[in-house]
């Protein structure tokens, strides 16, 4: 029989009992609705984790040194060896596919306004950071060079931290108290930040900046710097700077436990795999109610089959084939299953895109989400289509047509 | 003259010593015992007897629904009693046609779709389907009822929907079970009246009951009783 009309004989028997085509059906369009909105929501927040990442800045590498646990009543860890300013020239020099290098120093500092002080974490850097990081000064200027060869000690600071001390007073060209472990300077503010918020663990708003030669010197007393935040000249060079990196830091340090670098790719493939083993997690539980809905339908089925012995006798009197017979009831289930499953999708589409709206997270209903649940669906019915069908097409004529 | 055409007339239906036994548990009960039998082509017959005669048995075996535990048959000169399931289904769909006591309409489909079935199994496109749906509704005084379903519509109208169905392969043997068993005595009557109209037309017509005036319209009478032919008997009918 041609495929016309497989369906449409479908269609007329699901239309023969149409409350019990839809109970049965229930099952699926939930299941499958649920598979829809997991995967829109998995995928919706995977895409605004990888774009909060990319926000980061643009084809970062973060160099730290390495940690070795503490022993005998010292701190928990201490850091291998220490980085200086040296080391990043050395790496913007020979690694070809780095761009840009800046050494950081940081450390939680106490910062005064008149009565009002905030502890937070200052950042010695140079004035490349704010290409590195595409983080932008909005008011006033950031540190330049200049700033950097006098020891200025001048202070940009993060958008919060302007709004904490001096709240919608204008900050520029205000003096601010900077009180290091054994010094204290009076600090220029130069600078406001853009908002930036917080991005994966470090809040950018609650963040002040220095020039580093003035952190080094002035404020901290080190010639060290706590690490490097790189930036490869492409995406596409990113993994080779991260080589690079390691291969100029190898030869200083001859032990790649004494250095730790941090490519943003990597961060975005650990991402993007954590969320894709929680999206199968997720999907894993909806594939059991499209089960439960599938032994649903396979009950219907065997039900109708039960019910329809004589229609299936006529049909093999009139001339069906049992191949004929197994696939009118098979191409039953499925349209059953197809129809719940399209029921399903725009269920699930809309319920997606309620969710979005009120929890403000961010769904896609992609296309291959679409294609998979209506897979998932077909597979259902022909799977649990089977068994009921193939009853129906061992039927004996002569029994199914006596059958009352 | 009349006698010289009929006797070149084939076989449409030839039993040679056909048996059919069932089992029930360990007990095997023969439904049909050494039944010989010819039916020729543009025949009427009607095959009765009292219910457990073997009548329905045999019919199921001329139907090609059942085969004969032994013994040949032979429909249209072919021997259908060693065919395989889908072949005997490719035969019921060709060259037989069922008439059933309880109609056996598909009760959600028009009348013009259940008359298509058998086309459809028979892979006929769409076109040449309807057109001979419509042709063999005709034939039975039911054009007027293409669109209707079986629910609504009467008894006579069904079964006469039942035989277009029948009809619409251009069978070289109608089949009928019962027919009027389901209709009161005047549908009855106008029913077999179709039947005769058909036999004139030159189709081979069986028709099993257990009610006389029923086989009263046949030419020939052939009577079972337990599973063995008692009489076969010509009557003066044309």
């Amino acid at each position: 029989m041609k495929f016309t009309e497989n369906v449409r004989g479908a269609l007329d028997g699901l239309n023969a009992n149409r409350r019990r085509s839809f109970l049965s059906m229930l099952g699926i369009v939930i299941g499958i609705a649920a598979v829809v909105i997991i995967i829109s929501i998995t995928q919706g927040s995977q895409k605004s984790i990888s774009e909060r990442i990319e926000a980061l800045g643009t084809n970062l590498i973060n160099v730290r040194p390495g940690r070795r646990g503490g022993a005998r009543g010292m701190r928990a860890q201490t850091l291998t060896d220490l980085f200086t300013v040296a080391d990043g020239e050395r790496i913007l020099k020979r690694a070809s596919a780095v761009k840009r290098v800046v050494p950081v120093v940081n450390r939680r500092l106490l910062l005064q306004y008149r009565d009002k002080n905030a502890e937070i974490q200052i950042n010695g850097v140079t004035p490349e950071y704010q290409d590195v990081f595409n983080f932008w000064v909005e008011e006033g200027k950031f540190i330049s060079d200049q700033d950097l060869k006098s020891l200025r000690t001048v202070i940009v600071l993060g958008q919060e931290v302007a709004t904490d001390l001096f709240g919608d007073g204008n900050p520029v060209g205000q003096s601010i108290m900077v009180n290091g472990p054994s010094t204290r300077y009076k600090f220029r503010v130069i600078g406001v930040m853009e908002s930036k918020g917080q991005v994966m663990f470090s809040h950018f708003d609650e963040q002040a900046f220095v020039p580093l030669t003035t952190a080094q010197k002035r404020l901290l007393q080190t010639k060290h710097v706590d690490s490097f935040s790189i930036q490869a000249k492409s995406k596409e060079t990113a993994s080779e700077a991260t080589e690079q990196i390691d291969a100029i830091l190898y030869q200083k340090f001859q032990d790649d436990t004494k250095y730790r670098i941090f490519s943003q790719e990597e961060l975005l493939s650990t991402m993007g795999s954590v969320m894709q083993t929680f999206s199968i997690m997720l999907v894993g539980i909806a594939g059991i109610s499209l089960l439960v809905g599938g032994i649903g339908i396979m009950n219907t089925m065997l039900v109708s089959v039960t019910e329809r012995t004589r229609e299936i006798g006529t049909r093999m009197a009139v001339g069906a084939k049992r191949s004929d017979i197994l696939l009118q009831f098979l191409w039953e289930s499925m349209v059953l299953c197809l129809v719940g499953g399209v029921i399903g999708i725009v269920i699930g589409w809309i319920g997606s895109t309620i969710i979005a709206s009120i929890a403000g997270w961010t769904t896609i209903v992609s296309f291959p989400a679409i294609a998979l649940a209506l897979g998932f669906a077909t597979v259902v019915g022909l799977f649990f289509g089977i068994y009921p069908a193939n009853k129906a097409s061992k039927l004996d004529p002569v029994e199914a047509l006596r059958y009352e | 003259m009349v006698i010289f055409e009929r006797s070149r007339k084939h076989n449409m239906i030839k039993a040679i010593d056909i048996k059919k036994t069932y089992r029930v548990g360990k007990v095997e009960i023969a439904a049909l015992q050494a039944v010989s039998l010819e039916i020729k082509e543009g025949e009427f017959v009607s095959i009765t007897g009292s219910s457990g005669s073997g009548k329905s048995t045999l019919m199921h075996i001329i139907g090609c629904l059942d085969r004969p535990t032994s013994g040949k048959f032979f429909l249209d000169d072919e021997e259908v009693g060693e065919l395989k399931d889908d072949a005997l289904a490719e035969i019921r769909n060709k060259k037989i046609g069922f008439v059933f006591q309880q109609f056996n309409l598909l009760s959600r489909s028009t009348a013009l779709r259940n008359v298509e079935l058998p086309l459809i199994y028979g892979e006929v496109n769409r076109r040449e389907r309807i057109d001979r749906a419509r042709v063999a509704l005709e034939r039975v005084e039911m054009a007027h009822r293409l669109h209707h379903r079986p629910n609504e519509l009467s008894g006579g109208e069904r079964q006469r929907i039942a035989i277009a169905r029948a009809l619409v392969t251009n069978p070289s043997l109608i089949l009928a079970d019962e027919p009027t068993g389901n209709l009161d005595s005047k549908t009855g009557q106008a029913i077999l009246d179709l039947f005769q109209k058909l036999h004139q037309q030159g189709h081979t017509l069986i028709v099993v009951t257990h009610e006389r005036y029923v086989s009263g319209y046949a030419q020939r009478i052939i009577r079972l009783r337990d599973g063995l032919i008692e009489r076969d008997e010509k009557t003066n009918r044309p």
